[in-house]
């Protein structure tokens, strides 16, 4: 038995019971007792089924006086919400019964049923001691820590009666991993070398030969980029004066610093410490990133640093205690007076000025809708008030615990986010919200990786290598036939398959480059003199492309494209004209017949081989059409206007 | 006082003649849309006229008699704007001009969230703009025309901060606006420049559906469905109405050749096609210098733009279901207009099955005249559910936002100008 640590129904005790047969699922559908239904149970139901009232002798309290039910017999039958007496109340809008009586929403009643129909999950069971298969200070070999993922993966998927889907083909691996690795499709010549290959080893091979280059770290560096700094910022405080440029130069910096073998622990220490002019330190413009007009601001540092770096989300406590969340507003600007006494722009950050008139002290400002007016001392998150010795820059002592190797939040807050990475879903989600009552899917899983990445020194490279040799990485994104709707979803949230992503907007706009051999591609359109147009400056033809086929930062999973990006994608002229590189590779191989010609292309933007029908269809459109050379510029249209080119399969 | 039914006076059938629009124009310019307006209710749309940088009320709607402009009497007895906008002013009996809107914020972008979504901006998430809201709630599902477009209409000066963009945030990115960069250019990317397009596109197809049968999921659906859509745009008769030029030179004159005036037409002709939201914007009212000078200038062409839009929507039976405002993200400081003023300021609204041919609330007069709200304060959230009630939305809806928190279309505070609307 478990208390529930809450603010909103500690009356409240949930029985870890033993999961149930009927599959339970982790994810954003997923329904658990604490987190999800309780709240509902408790503005809805509670008052005649509760303590002061039983009606009809039920009480919805717990676990066990549901399961009992009342005059009428069971509430739940357990898997079934069908069958459950609950459940048929609720839907009919019999209950919460009285005309005068709000009825449960449609989103509180779907809780409810994904609740009973998973079996009644609950956040006690989930938070369950885990064993990870691997622990120790040393670090493990690649392979055995993507066997003990797959082995974690393997036992949930079991447990809930979920089979698996099996591993991709080859040409599917290999344009996933090297768009995952390297941020753009591999070249025709790249790709049919690794299709040819026979070597059993070869994706091992591959995955090495990926993160060698520096294409990984300018790849990482541009996703760290974006999550900064989102192409498009309409909330936050920089609005429309985002500082793109020196938003790219942070990205490439992040890239070469890893390159050169940075740690992410060394990485995050110079971002969070820097000082001086963005000419020599280009990761200056972090604070005015994550500040507001321009300026750094201690509050907005706080937020930034606590989802980016801790994974949790603050932001709500800028104002008032975040029962919700359960992160007090002290918290929030006890985490802020760390980055009190520095100051900067675009330009710079000076150290000895800021919001704090004293070293470690912050005072809430009027614009919170409590507290304002209050001192707040420096306070280390859940951990002690940091005793000011003598410093006026806070920052590098707060670095020192933030990259500690038993800071409990800083490694599992990027294998959280690496993991979203490569599998559209965190362990944890949304990916900064890590919390009591929003546990882990895999609470296992993560333990070990957070502790593996901590054994290797915070060594990215070591990480991505663990999580791409895992079968769950290299999962096909197909299904079984036969599989019902919901039996897919539970699969691919439980990393039973890998579900299928759409491209970022550089890792696109890199890969159409690379289909055109055209490094200066530019997809804008003639508009000109609208400089400052309704969208944004139309300056730079990369900007427009990332405004333009921005994704979903929370769901990679999204189709966020619509009629604007396909209208592109579909009639923009440069889009209809020649590739430079399928010019490169004509006169390379000047008597390469049409079915070679067509293979190549393939190649080059599904990193794959046609099949027989594709093959002869794409003949029969050249053949059939005047002009080959123009014909073949068709096939190249096709090809990227393809779902296939668009996704990451 | 009403004016609900789109009987047309006299003066306005002179107008619109010497425009050439009378003749033959009550159907409208694409049939078979006319065919369906006959079978089935047209839903309710509306154009918003977003006068980006805050005009100033005392330079247009609501004018002192000790201010820099004079008033001048309406169409409407007892209701003056001032003198520089002669064709509004002779259609009053279709305009309501709300005089007290008092909104909080004297901030450019922050005011712009404001008037756009009816909430404040706060760090947590994004709020969806009134568009995108109407883009999820009462447009044509499955119509071949996007349900929301926005027109840049071009500037005069270069400030006024950074733009709003509308953000469907948790409603969804189907509800995003398509942008019209160029109101003489129409929709970019919409036709075809290269040959043999839907050769292409068929083998194209093919591809397509096997791939789908293979990978049956929904990030397949829904890019065949946006690349789909796409397509019947392209294909469709309706998507001639992204082409200002189609229109007859003489309607086109009466709307004026400046591009807010041509985004006033496409605006018409988008609406006529089954849009459902239209926002124009055009760009530089952040008057610092005074906006005496300025307004004299421009307005001609916003008058030209906005009598004739009422005028053409009325002749084409089309007013009643459509709803038209002019605004801006505040006012303008009383007397010179130098400064922002979220105090006390207009918006003018016309159609939309409005009682029209009035004026709701009232600024102080005397000393400092305009200075304070004298009657019914208007906040941004009333004026937000004035405008979704208007389209016949409900407005007590919730959605749902990140963090499962449950937020109303409108903010709950709201109080809508119940006495305005039909």
């Amino acid at each position: 038995m478990t208390a529930i640590r809450s603010t909103g129904y500690v009356v409240l005790v949930a029985f870890g019971l033993s999961t149930g047969s009927s599959a339970t699922v982790a994810g954003a559908e997923e329904s658990l007792l604490e987190r999800d239904v309780l709240p509902i149970l408790t503005k809805n139901c509670l008052g005649c089924h509760g303590g002061l009232k039983q009606e009809g002798g039920l009480d919805l309290r717990t676990m066990p006086s549901m399961l009992k039910g009342g005059e009428s017999g069971p509430a739940i039958e357990k898997g079934h919400a069908d069958r459950s007496e609950l459940w048929k109340q609720i839907a009919s809008d019999n209950m919460p019964s009285g005309d005068d009586r709000e009825k449960l929403s449609a989103i509180d009643k779907g809780k409810i049923k994904a609740w009973i129909d998973a079996g009644m999950p609950t956040v006690s069971e989930r938070q369950k001691d885990v064993d990870t298969l691997l622990s120790g200070p040393k670090r493990h070999e690649p392979k055995q820590v993507a066997e003990a993922v797959d082995q974690h993966i393997g036992g949930f998927l079991e447990a809930a009666g979920l089979k698996s889907v099996g591993l991709s083909d080859d040409a599917a691996f290999l344009r996933r991993v090297s768009l995952d690795l390297s941020g753009r499709v591999p070249t025709a010549e790249e790709a049919a070398k690794y299709l040819d290959d026979k070597d059993p080893d070869r994706r091992a091979k591959l995955i090495d030969s990926l993160l060698a280059r520096p294409d990984f770290g300018r790849q990482f560096g541009r996703t760290w980029r974006d999550w900064i700094c989102p192409p498009e910022l309409p909330s936050g405080g920089n609005a429309g004066s985002q500082p793109y440029g020196q938003a790219r130069a942070l990205g490439d910096w992040i890239g070469k610093k890893l390159t050169e073998g940075g740690s992410w622990a060394e990485i995050a220490r110079e971002i969070l410490t820097v000082k001086g002019e963005i000419k020599k330190n280009p990761q200056v413009i972090f604070y005015a990133l994550v500040g507001k007009n321009g300026k750094t601001t201690a509050d907005g540092t706080s937020r930034a640093v606590a989802s980016l770096f801790m994974g949790v989300q603050l932001q709500c406590a800028r104002c008032h205690d975040d029962p919700y969340r359960d992160w007090s507003q002290r918290e929030h600007w006890g985490l802020a007076a760390f980055f009190g006494r520095s100051q900067g722009d675009f330009n710079k950050i000076e150290v000895g000025k800021g919001a704090s008139k004293k070293p470690g002290e912050i005072s809430i400002p009027g614009s919170a809708f409590k507290n304002s007016g209050q001192t707040v001392k420096a306070a280390f998150l859940r951990g002690a008030e940091y005793e000011v010795k003598g410093t006026d820059d806070l920052r590098p002592p707060f670095a020192d615990w933030l990259t500690a190797r038993n800071n409990p939040f800083f490694a599992r807050s990027l294998v959280n986010r690496v993991w979203f990475y490569l599998f559209a879903r965190g362990i944890v989600n949304p990916i900064d919200d890590f919390r009591d009552l929003n546990p882990p899917s895999h609470p296992g899983l993560i333990k070990m990786l957070a502790g593996e990445f901590v054994a290797s020194d915070f060594d990215v490279k070591h990480l991505f290598r663990c999580l791409c040799n895992s079968q769950a990485y290299q999962r096909t994104s197909r299904f079984a036939p036969g599989a019902d709707q919901q039996a897919r979803s539970a699969l691919t949230t439980a990393f039973g398959r890998m579900p299928m992503r759409l491209m970022a907007a550089d890792v696109l706009f890199d890969s159409l480059k690379r289909a055109y051999g055209d490094e200066k591609l530019d997809l804008r359109t003639g508009v000109t003199d609208s400089t400052v147009g309704m969208a944004a400056p139309v300056g730079d033809a990369w900007l427009e492309f990332q405004r333009r086929f921005g994704i979903n930062e929370n769901d990679a999973t999204d189709f966020t494209h619509g009629v604007a990006q396909m209208l592109t994608m579909i009639n923009h002229p440069r889009l209809q004209q020649r590739s430079k590189a399928l010019d490169a590779f004509q006169k390379t191989a000047p008597d390469a017949g049409v079915d070679r010609t067509v293979e190549w292309l393939y190649l080059s933007t599904l990193s794959r081989r046609p099949g027989p029908e594709e093959a002869s269809e794409a003949r029969e459109f050249v053949e059939g059409a005047k002009d080959v050379n123009k014909a073949y510029d068709g096939v190249l249209w096709m090809l990227v206007n393809r779902s296939e080119f668009l996704l990451i399969r | 006082m009403r004016s609900h039914e789109t009987k047309l006076k006299r003066r306005d059938l002179l107008k619109l003649s010497a425009a050439g629009l009378v003749s033959g124009v009550s159907v409208p310019w694409f049939e078979s849309l006319a065919g369906k307006a006959v079978g089935q209710p047209r839903k309710k749309s509306c154009i918003l006229l977003w006068m980006d940088g805050g005009p100033s009320q005392q330079h247009t709607f609501d004018p002192k008699p000790k201010g820099e402009f004079s008033p001048k009497p309406t169409s409407v007895p007892g209701i003056h704007i001032v003198e520089h906008l002669p064709q509004l002013a002779q259609s009053m009996e279709d305009l309501v001009l709300v005089r007290s809107m008092t909104t909080e914020i004297n901030g450019h972008y922050d005011a712009k969230y404001f008037l756009h979504t009816g909430y404040k901006r706060t760090t947590a998430f994004e709020h969806p703009s009134v568009g995108c809201i109407a883009s999820s709630q009462v447009s044509h599902a499955g119509d071949e025309m996007p349900a929301f477009v926005t027109i840049d209409a071009g500037f005069d000066r270069n400030d006024g901060g950074r733009l709003y963009r509308n953000v469907p945030g948790y409603l969804g990115p189907s509800h995003a606006p398509l942008l019209v960069n160029d109101p003489n250019e129409g929709l970019e990317n919409l036709a075809s420049t290269g040959s043999n397009v839907e050769a292409r596109l068929k083998l194209l197809a093919r591809s397509e559906d096997r791939f789908a049968k293979q990978f049956a999921t929904p990030v397949v659906g829904a890019k065949q469905a946006a690349f789909n859509r796409a397509v019947r745009l392209m294909r469709s008769r309706r998507s001639k109405a992204f082409d200002v030029d189609e229109e007859p030179e003489s309607l086109r004159q009466a709307y004026g050749k400046h591009k807010f005036g041509r985004s006033c037409l496409l605006a018409r002709r988008l609406i006529e096609a089954g849009v459902s939201f239209v926002e124009v914007v055009h760009r530089g009212w952040d008057d610092h210098a005074g906006a005496a000078k300025p307004i004299a200038y421009r307005a001609p062409w916003m008058d030209a733009g906005m009598a004739t839009l009422i005028a053409d929507l009325k002749v084409r039976g089309m007013l009643d279901d459509t709803l038209v405002i002019w605004m801006g993200e505040f006012g303008r400081t009383p007397g010179d207009g130098n400064g922002h003023f979220s105090k006390a300021w207009s918006t003018m609204w016309a159609g939309g099955g409005l009682k029209t041919g009035q004026v709701i609330g009232k600024t102080s007069e005397g000393k400092n005249a305009g200075s304070e709200i004298a009657e019914r304060p208007v906040t941004s959230p009333d004026f937000i559910a004035t405008l979704c009630l208007a389209l016949g939305m409900d407005t007590h809806k919730e959605f749902m936002a990140p963090g499962n928190r449950p937020m109303p279309m409108v903010d709950k505070v709201a109080k809508p100008i119940t006495e305005m609307l039909g």
